[in-house]
């Protein structure tokens, strides 16, 4: 069952992709990928290194604080 | 930042960029808060924030600006991408708003 759930997938991958060709060409805009997390959801847990080196886990703050999360781009740049 | 600490709240920042880059970087411009390094963006992945960016005609795929508000239990309170992401005061807003314990 999950063998043919898998074929069916790859068969309407590479159907797609033949009908789509060149969908990436070089003009194409950034793509955007908009978050499929929606107020409500469970936050993934995750553990990350801070700017001195300590791991910090998004599962210590539960029961304790709000935690807000900015994600930038990069660095030394606007925004 | 103090209206998000009364608010019982922690900042984080997150990018790509390693600890080095980010601890200059804090200093740089004075944050007082934490700047995380996802530098396998294993959690810009989880998140579905991984944008591409064209420079100079390579691609390079680094965080859709983005602020999530995470309350006590867990659960996502508040979603903002690109521009509005830029101003705090709304996630400060949500902040204020949920309960103190």
């Amino acid at each position: 069952m999950r063998h043919t759930f898998v074929k069916v997938s790859l068969a309407t991958a590479l159907l797609c992709a033949a009908l789509l060709p060149g969908a990436r060409s070089a003009q194409e805009k950034p793509k955007v990928n908009h978050t499929s997390l929606k107020v409500g959801d469970s936050a993934p847990d995750f553990t990350l290194l801070d700017n001195q080196w300590k791991q910090v886990h998004l599962s210590d703050y539960r029961g304790k604080k709000n935690v807000v999360l900015a994600f930038y781009v990069l660095a030394f740049t606007e925004g | 930042m103090a209206k998000l600490e009364a608010s019982d709240a922690v900042v984080f920042g997150i990018s790509i960029d390693s600890p080095a880059a980010n601890n200059a970087f804090a200093q740089k411009i004075g944050v007082t808060f934490p700047l995380l390094s996802d530098m396998n963006r294993k959690v810009l992945k989880q998140y579905g924030i991984l944008k591409m960016y064209d420079v100079q005609k390579e691609e390079y795929d680094w965080a859709q600006r983005t602020t999530f508000v995470v309350d006590k239990r867990g659960v996502i309170q508040s979603v903002e991408e690109e521009a509005s992401a830029i101003n705090p005061n709304s996630a400060i807003a949500v902040c204020t708003k949920l309960p103190k314990k």
